[in-house]
């Protein structure tokens, strides 16, 4: 009978050598990030607005996973915050255009009116909601002429469920959260120690590993954009991360809400010559960009140019498929208005619903290219020429 | 010509200025000078213009019309931009890169063919404004529903072309509303004719049951003898790909089997047989949908045309704006060497089943990639184009070689440049 102490011992040595020892297949997202095929940075961004919210519903893994499937450069959400403060995936400040909320007869007394931005708004609104609330409610698809067939099959993710999609992307996939409505959450929800909004959202890009100025070495590992209508919780935050920062801009007639500066005020030169400092870029409205009158595009504004100028990138706001959001320009096609922006006004991103289509429409027309893959490509792409033209004499 | 001009301002001249003294020495001069005259004009006459009009440009320096990739039908011309049917809905159809432009004949009260889809014409023109049409409104049975409106055949030419075409559709553009008229079948082929490459024609013997009920020609001749005749007029005819077809291309359609069959007697272009959904039976005939796309009636059918045109939703059904798996039809119909063009093809997404993301192109993708269709009837003639180009762009010897040469210069030039 050998002791069994020493039995013991080298069994709890063995335990622990393995629990030290690194494991022979790595998580997904622990994986070596140089096997992982990088972010393109030769033709303009690919930003997957609220995930493939034209095929799921918005801000969803789902929307997510198959904005990545899809081929985004950067997946796109606005940051809220529950009752509890847990920082949630969530575009509305209220709940009852994107959730079934209605059906939960046990919240119905939480509807309430608060101010925002200057208007009385009624409805459920997250702040007033703990996570797990919030959690036992699903998501629909907004627009009803988008397919409604996930409705209620989906919850709400929180930041770090978002963080995980993308890391988990088996290619470097950017991220693109906004610090939404900062004023109106600020004002109704309190983290201990005195932290604000700002500071938990930085917090848990830190958190995961996301650092680094823009098209640096760690950035471009993790990429990242950090958008914010408010401009100054990006000067706020320039302080806690160097992470490249986007300043939204409103259509003319909305006043920002935090400076309450007019949208001539923050276009402006002296503006652009102060803002630049603190951010890499600004988010504008597409149609302040280029105005429509009776559904035709007007003559463009120099908003681009002069942004350029300051070099400053121009990623506009929203692309969508559907006819009624394409102006009479573009014949119905998407397709025409991707070109009209790339091409014609040269922007360095656009955020788009469908991000499928704009993939297809920048890997038909400016193709990424990896070397030996792309010859072999090309003689595929000349043996169909040929394999045609022979066969169009039968 | 030119030269006759002077030789006649001259006498003129001389005779205002020396009028009261050369006048007699003048007129002889004038006779001589007449017989002269009559030769040169018939001389000028008979030689060949030295530039000769587009429409009758030497076929050869004409960029001939692609055969390698599905065809791009122009359904009614670019209507997804342009009032259908109209002379600007073709123009821009080529201007797009169609390979043929499509339209519907019918026929005025007065017997003359014109472009025209519906048998009325209260939704495509301005009819309703025209009060002094008013009392033309009737009801008719149209294949056994009746239908009330302002019927074409009740129309003559004139009054047909004091109307303004409309654009069908509310969320299409409607600048162009009461622009332009209604064309008749000659003008349309006229305007492919003149195209400044090979451009195929796509017409359509539309309600031939009807026509030939209401509209009367001379020495018995009916709707489908007009019909060919004006493409006889024009110079089509020749067998699917033979060297005059390719010349001036060119496919006879009809849902009317009995008519098709009718004009393989009198023309040996290609017909192509239209079949619509699977509850309407042929408006001839009154065979039904299963009748018509049966393996017996399609070995039939074959030899009088080169293909079949269904309705899209037929050959892969839909449940709930879902694509279900598709049918055997095209299989079928190409095994019996019959080319499949299904219609039509719209990029608003109201037409789009989910499986395509509101995405038209991806549509395109699965009817020439996974269904392998061999022409699309579209509305958006420059989608399809755009489609086809970026995805099997057409060869083109040197200009292809030269454009991959930039390509791969561009390719290296973005990786020296990246964003910065």
């Amino acid at each position: 009978m050998t002791s069994v102490p020493g039995t013991v011992s080298s069994i709890l040595l063995l335990l622990l050598v393995e629990c030290a020892a690194r494991p022979f297949y790595p998580l997904p997202s622990r994986r070596n990030d140089r096997s992982k095929q990088p972010l393109q940075t030769f033709r303009p961004y690919n930003i997957a607005h609220r995930g493939s919210s034209g095929e799921f519903p918005e801000e969803t893994a789902s929307a997510y996973k198959r904005a990545i499937e899809e081929g985004a450069d950067f997946i796109e959400t606005d940051i809220l915050a529950s009752k509890d403060g847990i920082l949630i995936c969530f575009h509305d400040l209220t709940l009852d255009a994107t959730t079934d909320i209605a059906q939960h007869k046990k919240f119905e007394s939480r509807k309430r009116t608060y101010e925002v931005q200057g208007k009385n708004i009624t409805g459920y609104f997250t702040i007033d909601f703990t996570l797990e609330e919030l959690k036992s409610l699903r998501v629909n698809q907004r627009s009803p002429f988008r397919d409604q067939q996930y409705n209620g099959k989906f919850s709400i993710i929180i930041f770090e469920d978002f963080i995980s999609i993308a890391l988990g992307a088996p290619r470097v996939v950017g991220i693109y959260p906004e610090i939404k409505n900062p004023v109106f959450i600020n004002q109704h929800v309190k983290w201990p120690i005195g932290k604000k909004f700002e500071d938990k959202f930085v917090d848990t890009l830190k958190k995961y590993g996301y650092k680094g100025t823009y098209l640096s070495k760690q950035w471009l590992k993790q990429p990242a954009f950090i958008q914010s209508f408010a401009p100054t919780s990006l000067i706020y935050i320039s302080h806690l991360t160097d992470l490249p920062k986007i300043l939204l801009i409103d259509d003319a007639t909305t006043p920002t809400q935090d400076t309450n500066q007019s949208y001539w005020e923050i276009t402006s030169n002296s503006y652009f010559d102060f803002i630049k400092d603190y951010v890499v870029g600004i988010g504008p409205w597409k149609d302040s960009i280029v105005p429509a009158s009776n559904n035709y595009l007007q003559t463009p504004t120099d908003l681009v140019t002069r942004s350029h100028a300051y070099n400053l990138q121009v990623h506009p706001f929203t692309c969508r498929n559907e006819n009624v959001f394409l102006h009479f320009n573009f014949s119905q096609d998407p397709y025409n208005e991707y070109d009209y922006w790339i091409k014609k006004i040269g922007v360095d991103g656009l955020f788009t619903d469908f991000t499928g289509s704009l993939h297809h429409y920048q890997e038909w027309t400016n193709p990424f290219s990896m070397g030996e893959e792309s010859a072999s490509k090309l003689l595929d792409k000349i043996a169909y020429m040929i394999s045609k033209f022979r066969n169009s004499y039968n | 010509m030119f030269e006759l001009t002077v030789i006649l301002k001259q006498p003129k001249q001389k005779s205002r200025i020396g009028a009261a003294k050369g006048r007699d020495s003048m007129a002889s001069a004038l006779a001589g000078l007449v017989p002269l005259s009559f030769l040169l004009l018939l001389v000028g006459c008979a030689s060949r213009p030295l530039y000769p009009l587009p429409g009758k440009r030497y076929d050869a320096s004409k960029k001939p019309l692609q055969t390698f990739r599905p065809y791009n039908l122009a359904h009614r011309g670019s209507n997804g931009e342009f009032p259908e049917e109209t002379a600007a809905a073709y123009m821009r159809a080529i201007e797009e890169g169609a390979d043929f432009i499509e339209g519907d004949v019918l026929a005025s009260k007065d017997g003359v063919l014109i472009m025209q889809h519906d048998v009325t014409l209260d939704d495509t023109t301005d009819i309703a404004e025209h009060k002094e049409f008013a009392n033309r409104k009737r009801t008719c049975n149209v294949q056994g529903t009746n239908t009330t409106g302002f019927f074409h055949f009740d129309f003559t030419l004139e009054e047909l072309k004091s109307l303004g075409v409309k654009q069908r559709y509310p969320f299409r553009d409607q600048q162009y509303n009461g622009k332009f008229p209604i064309i008749t079948f000659k003008e349309f082929i006229s305007i492919a004719l003149d195209a400044p490459r090979v451009v195929g024609i796509y017409p359509e013997i539309k309600n031939p049951a009807m026509v030939n009920q209401y509209v009367k020609w001379p020495g018995g001749k009916k709707f489908e003898d007009k019909f060919v005749e004006t493409l006889h007029k024009y110079g089509y005819r020749g067998e699917y790909m033979s060297k005059q077809w390719l010349k001036q291309p060119a496919f006879i359609q009809s849902f009317a089997p009995t008519s098709l069959i009718y004009v393989s007697n009198l023309t040996d272009l290609p017909k192509v047989f239209l079949i619509d959904d699977i509850t309407i039976p042929t408006q001839d005939t009154n065979q039904s949908y299963w009748e018509v796309t049966s393996d017996k009636y399609l070995n039939f059918i074959k030899n009088y045309v080169m293909g079949i045109g269904p309705w899209k939703d037929t050959i892969v059904y839909v449940s709930e704006n879902y694509l279900q798996p598709p049918t055997d039809l095209v299989a079928r119909a190409h095994a019996l060497n019959l080319q499949v063009h299904p219609y039509t093809y719209r990029n608003e997404n109201q037409f789009l089943h989910f499986n395509f993301s509101q995405d038209p192109y991806k549509e395109y993708d699965y009817w020439i990639n996974t269904i392998g269709v061999d022409g699309l009837f579209t509305d958006f003639t420059g989608s399809l184009h755009q489609y086809q180009e970026w995805t099997t762009p057409s060869p083109s010897g040197e200009k292809s070689a030269t454009k991959l040469l930039d390509k791969i210069g561009s390719m290296i030039s973005k990786y020296r440049n990246p964003q910065t």
